[in-house]
């Protein structure tokens, strides 16, 4: 790729990044739910179950330290699959045989929409942890490295879960489809250390728990609200989001150089 | 002159179906070429070959020179197209879809913002450019249509029936346009449309395609001529229909018609009219209604494949 086309990708790419912006100014009905739903999580669970914490094992006595970092990745997987919304929409009104017109690489259409969905998750993220302080009083003592490292797992995971939605949608080519997505985003997040510790679990749960990715992007994004950002908890959470990137990444790729020669 | 699309045995399947089965032909640069046929003939299965938005099971095509599968983004950077429905984002507004389709198509911010503004206002839609396009109404989407399909200047245009659903004004002035660009610009036109006074006013060849295959090849004038008589319609009692025919068979060839009313193709033309009317009426067929005609894209199109056309059937009664 010439210095000249990597340019113009980069400007498509930007350009339907910024479309789907458009689309939330035109409609904010689209991001609502996606800000709503986490930010209900952290408020109902730590409501019910703030004395959990008081059980040696969560690494903090306040329960919204715990759970406002599982409500924001939750967040940013359905912002992820939020973005792909606007995908499945294009295909099923037609507006996306006009963007694969373009003579451009459709990778940058890819990139635009991954990039969108990853935007997208920094609302329903800023919102958990807005409404984590005003209510529960949330710490940071992990400062600004720990915030940090929660927004970029919050948009790393709408980035996996936005590439898992565009492998569906793809090959399926219905808004419907996004369901599977649900499902998967589901089962990835409830099967992992997001309610309680790894050492609470026992037997089948342990196991699945142990081996989904989504729980090292937990600890990942987690760590900064419990204590000190360490290495030997970040690198476990960068390695299986880059794995999570590269593999659904493949997957969408090669379905959208499907639809088209 | 230079041919600019061009198929050869393209063909399309769908599973056990073929929706476009081996086609061959050739569009000159400069033309206007009407791709005619009903719902469901092929004509929008065509169009995506072409456009590179489906992969051809059989066959070869190329526009502007290029393969459609081989070099699809040179064919891309080399076509402007209007697909059926109009297939534009109701929630962005005029403006940020002219500004989006310019990128798509890597045209430089300020070139962008100059073409766009002149495409909205030579279509008549300035004033709307700030609004949303799901408060359109259906003739100004398919003018915004029209509109982002030219902002990167095509060599070779395609409309997939570009006024499908439109008021007779919205279409007049869909059609206004189309030959603007074609005379003023010298863009290649190939029209899809079901509409036989559209192929008609516009095109200066058509191939009519039916089930996959295209049927007759030409200019109007040739088709029509190929027909040769002009169709007398005749409305009648429908259970005489039998009776009527058998008269008619006298006269000409019979063409199709719908329930109701027969139809022949009159050789010896207007002068015969009063004969076959007192031939009917000697045969106990009572004559309510008749009318001439001068071939039709019609005829020809009921000549090959045996029915008419909807939009046509209903442009005779």
């Amino acid at each position: 790729m010439t210095m000249n086309e990597l340019s113009a990708s980069t400007r498509v790419a930007w350009a339907v990044c910024i479309r789907g912006m458009q689309r939330i100014r035109a409609r904010p009905v689209l991001i609502i739910p996606t800000v709503i739903m986490p930010v209900v999580l952290v408020v109902s669970f730590s409501g019910s179950f703030s004395s959990l914490t008081r059980i040696d094992g969560y690494g903090t006595d306040n329960i919204y330290n715990w759970m406002a970092p599982y409500a924001a990745l939750q967040g940013a997987v359905f912002a992820g699959i939020g973005g792909v919304g606007s995908v499945a929409d294009d295909i099923e009104n037609g507006f996306f045989d006009r963007l694969l017109l373009t003579p451009g690489s459709h990778s940058a259409l890819l990139v635009g929409t991954v990039g969108y969905s990853a935007l997208r998750a920094f609302l329903p993220t800023t919102a958990v942890l807005l409404i984590s302080l005003l209510i529960g009083g949330l710490t940071i003592p992990g400062g600004l490295l720990g915030l940090i490292t929660l927004y970029l797992a919050a948009a790393s995971m709408a980035m996996v879960f936005c590439l898992t939605g565009l492998v569906i949608v793809y090959k399926l080519k219905s808004h419907r489809s996004l369901m599977l997505v649900q499902v998967l985003a589901f089962g990835a997040l409830f099967i992992s250390v997001g309610q309680v510790p790894l050492s609470f679990m026992q037997g089948w749960l342990h196991t699945a728990a142990r081996l989904n990715p989504v729980s090292n992007v937990l600890e990942l994004a987690r760590q900064g609200f419990l204590g000190q950002v360490a290495w030997q908890t970040t690198w476990p959470g960068l390695v299986a989001l880059a794995a999570m990137i590269t593999v659904t990444g493949f997957f969408a790729r090669r379905g959208l150089y499907r639809l088209t020669p | 002159m230079t041919v600019v699309i061009e198929a050869q045995g393209l063909e399309r399947s769908f599973g056990d179906l073929k929706a476009v089965a081996g086609i061959d032909l050739a569009v000159e640069e400069g033309e206007v070429f009407g791709f005619l046929g009903p719902n469901g003939a092929g004509k929008s299965t065509a169009v995506r070959m072409f456009t590179t938005l489906l992969r051809p099971t059989g066959g070869m095509a190329r526009v502007a020179g290029f393969d459609v599968v081989s070099q699809a983004a040179e064919v891309r950077k080399n076509i402007g197209v209007a697909l059926q429905d109009a297939a534009i984002d109701p929630l962005m507004t005029g403006n940020e879809l002219v500004r989006l389709q310019a990128v798509l198509h890597g045209i430089a911010r300020p070139e962008a913002k100059k073409r766009g503004g002149e495409l909205l206002e030579r279509v008549g839609l300035t004033a709307a450019a700030d609004r949303r396009v799901g408060t359109y109404s259906g003739g100004m989407r398919r003018r915004l249509d029209l509109a982002l399909s030219l902002i990167h200047e095509p060599h070779v245009l395609f409309l997939d029936e570009p006024t499908t659903g439109l008021d007779p004004t919205s279409r007049l002035a869909l059609w206004e346009e189309v030959r603007r660009l074609n005379q003023d610009q010298g863009t290649t036109v190939f029209l899809t449309t079901q509409y036989l006074e559209e192929a008609d006013e516009l095109a200066g060849r058509i191939a009519i395609i039916d089930e996959g295959r295209l049927v007759r090849e030409g200019t109007p004038a040739e088709l029509k001529a190929s027909v040769g008589a002009p169709t007398l319609r005749i409305d009648i009692d429908p259970e005489h229909v039998d009776q009527a025919q058998s008269v008619l068979s006298r006269f000409g060839i019979d063409r199709p018609a719908r329930n109701g009313r027969v139809a022949v193709g009159l050789d010896g033309g207007v002068a015969k009219v009063a004969e076959v009317v007192q031939s009917l009426e000697s045969a106990g067929v009572e004559v309510l209604h008749l009318e001439l005609d001068a071939p039709s894209l019609d005829d020809v199109f009921a000549e090959a494949t045996g029915r008419r056309l909807e939009g046509a059937t209903q442009h005779h009664e």
